[in-house]
């Protein structure tokens, strides 16, 4: 794990370069406004051209976040973001490629493509928005909310189905990184992004973003979220254990090792006239 | 206050924190007074943009102490604040904001968040071991004083009504999805 | 016994090669099609199977002639049985008359009963006893032999095709194989003396409409595909794969369609033309990602292999019956490109025309073959390539003011691709301004959808928007695969004296309404020939309003081939 040391030379972009004209629509208190901040202060940390990174989203309002980053972006259909970046990352591995999404998007609708995501190892850094609740539809149970979550029309008495664990399912899907962040610890969760985006994989961050409209309770993350007791570790068996004893509201680095990245491999600029030459009788 | 903040010893190191914290109280006001006016509370909004042209002021003193010096480029999450975050900025989890927030609730707010910066400037200028150091963070608290100072008179000014807005009896939309 | 089977001044001949329980008879199939190219001919091989996967009953099916051929024709005039087990699966697929020849060996039993009212004549050849004396003796090669002496094919053919063929599979294999063929052959050609014509032998190549579309691909410049394999499209996968490697593209393999159809959206977003290969099901689970493309306005392309339906349907057979979800399977109005191809080498050319059209005109292209193209090996004339020039409009110098979807005159605005400094914007699902910020106004969303229906409706496509042959009162019109069928039938009538003129529409979608007005002026007979159960071509059409009250449409779900006598008979009635 490596953190960029400070230098002496000032940088050329700042953090509000990274931020586009168009003022969110996120409603006042959302988590997500630190989301934005932090990860323009990370971009800016790691001085990346903003036409050379792209910002991939769904449906939902976490993924509105790339409207907000001068940055290229593509707002795509809900649940089907990893799939966009994994595309454009196959056929542009020059360009720095985040994803972002929220509960629903990322682990209802989207669920397959964030088991493979994980899985195929492809260099990019996935920012999944908690908020544990369907924020934009109104107040729906998401896979995160806690089972016994009965202040909505569609689950009544709750879902009585027990919470979705990301990081678990990260770490059993094949992910090199996981990463818990909270939108009320900006500093740590501006850390956590600039290491992500600096690894070499797929790396998931999973940031508790607490929307206090639909599930103004939440407030009390302030208290319970807290920095994970563990050192972060590359044992995969003891980030199994750890990720278990899980309370899933504990920061940090979790788990990060160095894999084997999919990327596609070929320097071959052959022309066709050999392939065609194949089909001759 | 954070008893495991290293004490800051030199006027870049100094400024740099400065800098930064201007830099974000201004961005924080910014982002305040966006969402705000995107709400259309255009009260609220045009207070949070007075105060982020405070911030911007201040920010551009900072700057102008700072020139011909090289400051140093902290990451992000290794200042020294004297609290868990950000003091002027750093409250991303407040129950108080609301579209429906009311002028005396953000000044509230802004009061809250302005005392904080004042006491973190304090703190250096009691603790520095540095003299030149030690002025400037005085200087700079005794400039949120001032801030502090307005923002009380500014709260005695403002109708109070109730701490909690009205209800709005509109249920919420869905746009995108 | 006759010593001459076969008219030998028409070198034309169908042939089919029935067996089961790894008998071979696929691989006789490919024998005698590489035979056939080797002898100077044209020729197409398909084939059918049982639901096995290894040792089911098989049947290939193969005609060749010295012109081009685009359909069986309507009767074999050989059938071969390896053995006789589960022949009834195929029965309806090799019509046989009173000309044909049924080649059995004895040792295998009398071939069934099920064969006899077609009034064909047995010809029994010991297939086995030749291969006897031989190790590793193999009696589908004794068949090629036998069959190709029948047939009127030069040893020397057979012999090279053999090693085409096997020669991956080792000496030994080749060797044994060339004994039996060898022995049979030579028998058979003294009992029957029947001398073997010489077909003229100008360029041609053996491919399959799955690797003509592959190619098609990669010569429309294709660099990525992302795709799930499905039945009967994953040998384009397959094709492409290794060769998009060694042009310096890739091959992404997705966890399902969902992630395909949104991967190569990604990829295109990023610059690069992408495409996707899928069956009918497959398409169904792209709807709402195409749809995306369509209002993000993406380039991207999905060849769709069509084959039996609804659901599940038969995976392994062919018809024409995903036309309506093409045209109409986007929600909200998504205008977007819909082509077919209308033979084997026609899947390469509508392939690479359909990737120029949707890298230039920023939109969704289908492009729809079906199982009997791409299962299908052909021996063809080279397959043409597009000479266009289009390609993405790419804003390589956009400056503050850069609007990515601005309104320009021909509807198409300038993508700025990542990378591009200055470029910076939001592709988006969501209705947008020209800038890109998403927007419920009516006046966007009226200014942007006439936008996406203008660059489609007024482009000028050119002369390829369909095949046109003949003249005359009578047209046949139809599109894909049944167009083999349809030439033949219009072909034979005109020789008969009766001139018939086919329009086979290439472009779906838009629809050239006036050119095809004009195409069909004074038809006072009209055909519409396809191969689903409703007609799909044929309302669409009428509901343009381009079709005379008087048109008629024939045709039927898959799985059995449109003939060209069947195509006659149903003009006579409609006459």
């Amino acid at each position: 794990m490596s953190t960029a040391t400070a230098t002496d030379t000032a940088p050329a972009l700042r953090a509000k370069d990274y931020k586009s004209e168009i003022k969110p629509v996120w409603c006042p208190g959302c988590g997500h406004f630190a989301v934005l901040s932090t990860v323009t202060k990370a971009l800016a940390y790691l001085q990346l051209r903003r036409e050379e990174v792209a910002m991939i989203s769904g449906i939902g309002c976490s993924s509105r976040l790339p409207a907000y980053v001068d940055s290229y972006g593509f707002h795509g259909v809900h649940g089907r973001a990893l799939a966009v970046a994994s595309g454009l990352k196959a056929a542009r591995p020059d360009l720095t490629v985040l994803v972002a999404g929220g509960d629903g998007d990322g682990f209802s609708i989207g669920g397959n493509h964030f088991l493979h995501a994980c899985r195929r190892n492809m260099d990019m850094t996935y920012i999944a928005m908690d908020n544990e609740v369907y924020g934009m539809t109104k107040g729906q149970a998401s896979p995160t909310t806690a089972p016994e979550w009965d202040r909505c029309k569609l689950t009544p008495h709750g879902t009585g189905v027990p919470r979705f664990r990301p990081a678990g399912i990260a770490l059993a899907a094949g992910a090199s990184f996981i990463a818990r962040g909270f939108s009320g610890d900006p500093g740590g969760l501006t850390r956590l992004l600039v290491e992500a985006i600096q690894h070499r994989g797929f790396s998931f961050v999973h940031v508790l973003s607490p929307c206090l409209t639909f599930r103004p309770e939440h407030k009390e993350w302030k208290q319970r979220v807290h920095p994970c007791r563990l050192a972060t570790t590359n044992n995969a068996a003891e980030a199994a254990r750890l990720i278990q004893e899980d309370d899933g509201k504990a920061t940090g680095l979790l788990y990060i090792e160095d894999q084997p990245v999919w990327q596609p491999e070929n320097e071959d600029h052959a022309d066709l006239s050999e392939i065609e030459a194949e089909f001759r009788v | 206050m954070n008893d495991n903040a290293k004490i800051i010893e030199t006027v870049p190191e100094f400024l740099a924190h400065a800098v930064a914290l201007e830099d974000e109280s201004a961005e924080r006001y910014e982002m305040l007074a966006d969402s705000m006016e995107v709400h259309n509370n255009d009260a609220v909004a045009e207070l949070f943009r007075k105060l982020m042209r405070y911030s911007e002021q201040h920010a551009e003193e900072v700057h102008s102490m700072a020139s011909g010096m090289t400051l140093p480029n902290i990451p992000p999450w290794e200042y020294n604040w004297n609290c868990p975050d950000m003091p002027e900025g750093g409250d991303c989890i407040s129950d108080a904001l609301n579209y429906l927030m009311t002028p005396y609730q953000a000044l509230n707010l802004a009061m809250h968040n302005e005392v904080r910066g004042r006491d973190f400037y304090a703190w250096v200028s009691r603790e520095s071991p540095d003299a030149e150091v030690r002025r400037l963070a005085g200087e700079m608290a005794s400039e949120e004083q001032e801030h502090v100072d307005l923002l009380q008179t500014m709260l005695k000014q403002t109708d109070i009504t109730s701490e909690a807005p009205l209800e709005d009896l509109d249920p919420p939309n869905m746009p995108d999805g | 016994m006759s010593t001459t089977l076969f008219d030998s001044s028409n070198p034309a001949r169908a042939i089919a090669i029935t067996g089961s329980g790894g008998s071979g008879a696929v691989t006789t199939g490919q024998i005698m099609l590489a035979a056939v190219a080797r002898a100077g001919f044209y020729g197409l091989m398909t084939r059918s199977a049982g639901p096995q996967i290894r040792g089911g009953e098989s049947a290939a099916m193969l005609r060749y002639a010295a012109q081009p051929v685009a359909c069986m024709g309507d009767v074999f005039d050989i059938l071969v049985g390896l053995d006789w087990k589960n022949i009834d699966r195929f029965i309806d697929e090799i019509p046989l008359s009173p000309d044909s020849f049924i080649l059995t060996d004895p040792d295998t039993g009398p071939a069934p009963d099920s064969l006899h009212p077609a009034g064909a004549k047995i010809l029994e050849i010991p297939f086995k006893k030749y291969t006897e004396p031989v190790e590793g003796g193999r009696i589908n090669m004794a068949a090629i032999g036998a069959t190709g002496a029948i047939a009127g094919l030069p040893l020397d053919a057979l012999e090279a095709a053999v090693g085409d063929v096997l020669g991956r599979k080792g000496e030994a294999v080749v060797a044994s194989s060339l004994a039996c063929v060898r022995a049979a052959w030579t028998d058979t050609q003294a009992m029957l003396c029947v001398t073997p014509p010489t077909g003229t032998a100008p360029e041609r190549w053996n491919i399959s409409g799955n690797e003509a579309s592959g190619l098609g691909a990669m010569r429309g410049g294709v660099r990525l595909v992302a795709a799930y394999p499905i039945t009967p499209a994953s040998e384009i996968l397959e094709w492409l794969a290794p060769r998009l490697n060694k042009v310096g593209g890739v091959l992404l393999q997705a966890e399902d369609e969902l992630a395909s159809v949104n991967m190569i959206i990604g990829a295109s977003f990023g610059g690069v033309p992408s495409l996707t290969a899928t069956s009918g099901p497959g398409l169904s689970l792209m709807a709402e990602g195409l749809g995306l493309a369509v209002a993000s306005e993406t380039p991207v392309v999905v060849a769709n292999v069509m084959r039996g339906g609804p659901s599940t349907g038969i995976p392994t057979r062919s018809e024409q019956s995903d036309l309506n979800l093409a045209l109409y399977g986007f929600h909200g109005d998504a205008p977007h490109l819909v082509l077919a191809a209308l033979d084997i080498r026609d899947c390469a050319f509508t392939t690479q025309w359909a990737v120029r059209l949707a890298e230039h005109l920023q939109t969704v292209a289908i492009v729809l073959t079906d199982q009997s193209l791409g299962q299908s090996r052909g021996v063809v004339d080279p397959p043409d390539s597009y000479n266009g020039d289009h390609r993405r409009i790419r804003a390589e110098t956009p400056g503050d003011a850069y609007q990515r979807y601005a309104i320009t005159a021909d509807g198409v605005s300038p993508m700025a691709i990542p990378g591009t400094p200055d470029g910076m914007y939001t592709g988006d699902g969501l209705e947008h301004t020209p800038a890109g910020i998403p927007s419920s106004l009516h006046h966007d969303h009226t200014q942007q959808s006439e936008k996406r229906l203008r660059k489609l409706q007024y482009f000028d496509y050119g002369e390829h928007w369909a095949v046109q042959s003949g003249n005359g009162p009578v047209c046949l019109l139809t599109w894909g695969s049944a167009s083999g069928a349809v030439f033949e039938a219009a072909e034979r009538l005109t020789a008969a004296g009766s001139p018939t003129r086919v329009v086979a529409l290439r472009l779906l979608a838009p629809l050239r309404v006036e050119a095809l007005r004009e195409a069909l002026a004074d038809a006072e007979t009209l055909l519409v020939v396809e191969q689903n159960q409703g007609g799909q071509c044929f309302y669409y059409l009428k509901s343009h309003d381009v079709l005379p009250a008087h048109t008629r449409f024939f045709g039927r779900p898959g799985p059995l081939a449109l003939r060209p006598g069947e195509i006659i008979t149903a003009l006579d009635e409609v006459k």
